[in-house]
């Protein structure tokens, strides 16, 4: 073999190699560091809605919980759920009369109701708030107990509430509401305080909490 | 001379393409490093891409005997797994108690679990496509109705 040729060989073989041993490197370098701490997007590409929930101890621990859910997502994931009362994304109730209330009937007299408030209660203990306002539905309990002093604020739109309970008799439809929420703006749905946590659950076009 | 050059270009030609398939869909990275008296320490990386074929290898039987213990849950993680690909880097958990720190997220099309604590760290890495993979496969392979 003349030298131009096995020169010629010698480097191919050698540029093979030296690509073949980098492959792993490269593989590795595309793959982030299980410690990598690329910051994600804090809004998505196309306007997806995410659902929050944000738990927040003030004990000594100090635990924290974050959880960051497409709504589509879970639209997508429930149906799948086959467990209990949940199948394909609804959720049986054995009968929709709770404490003698007829949810249903109660949905609807609240739907063709107007702006108010329906319940005011102000006792020594407990203070409570139902009322529909702005198209929403807002419940808000003021625990006065000395132990444990506690408020729960609940914002859910009515569309979501109608959504709930569009599925057939004993039943509640979450993909639907899932749904309807997802129509909605950002709002804050839930939000609990007391002497020990913090509890939001809210809803945005963000992928990440604040 | 010139016929070993050859053997040789070709073998390493074939390592190469051998190579790049089998790291095309990136690697399955196990991280476990317990911090006490005989904990252990796991490193593993292995090509994604090698995990849906070494499935076909697994005797019917066991495979059978997986799915049948998550039956229930090869459906949603299918769900949850084939949604997750459509979306940006998330972070879905975290839960920070105390010195403990658990991460759940995707990054770059993978799923990222995150576990510290004083004890023992965990890092898992996997493919969202190699887990679609397998739990595809797993899906097929029961029994059906």
């Amino acid at each position: 073999m003349s030298d131009c040729k096995r020169g010629f060989c010698t480097r191919t073989a050698l540029a093979a190699a030296t690509t073949l041993l980098l492959i792993p490197g490269l593989a590795r370098a595309q793959t982030p560091s299980a410690k990598a701490s690329s910051t994600p997007s804090t809004t998505s590409a196309k306007q997806d809605r995410w659902l929050h929930v944000r738990v927040i101890s003030s004990d000594a621990k100090g635990e924290t919980v974050r959880v960051n859910v497409p709504l589509e997502l879970a639209e997508k994931v429930l149906p799948a759920i086959n467990h209990d009362r949940l199948h394909g994304g609804k959720v049986k109730i054995d009968c929709a009369h709770v404490n003698d209330v007829d949810l249903r009937v109660m949905v609807d007299a609240i739907r063709s109701a107007k702006d108010g408030e329906y319940v005011t209660v102000q006792g020594t203990e407990n203070d409570v708030r139902v009322a529909k306002q702005d198209n929403h539905l807002i419940v808000h309990v003021l625990d006065k107990g000395k132990a444990k002093r506690s408020q729960v604020e609940i914002k859910v739109p009515m569309k979501v509430i109608d959504a709930l309970f569009s599925a057939g008799k004993d039943e509640l439809d979450l993909v639907a509401a899932l749904h309807a929420l997802s129509a909605a703006g950002d709002t804050e749905l839930v939000s609990v305080k007391d002497n020990e946590n913090t509890v939001k659950v809210w809803l945005d076009s963000k992928n990440v909490t604040d | 001379m010139i016929l070993l050059a050859k053997a040789a270009l070709g073998v390493t030609g074939t390592l190469f393409v051998a190579g790049a398939y089998t790291f095309h869909e990136g690697v399955i990275r196990i991280d476990v490093d317990e911090h006490r008296a005989g904990g252990s320490h796991v490193h593993v990386w292995v090509p994604a891409a090698a995990v849906p074929m070494a499935m076909h290898l697994v005797p019917q039987k066991q495979l059978r005997e997986a799915v049948e213990h998550s039956r229930e849950a090869l459906p949603i993680a299918h769900a949850i797994v084939k949604e997750l690909k459509k979306y940006p880097d998330v972070d879905l958990v975290e839960v920070v108690d105390g010195k403990q720190h658990v991460q759940i997220r995707t990054r770059n099309g993978k799923l990222q679990i995150d576990v510290e604590a004083p004890d023992e760290q965990v890092h898992l890495l996997v493919p969202l496509s190699t887990l679609e993979d397998v739990t595809r496969q797993l899906e097929d392979s029961a029994p059906r109705a």
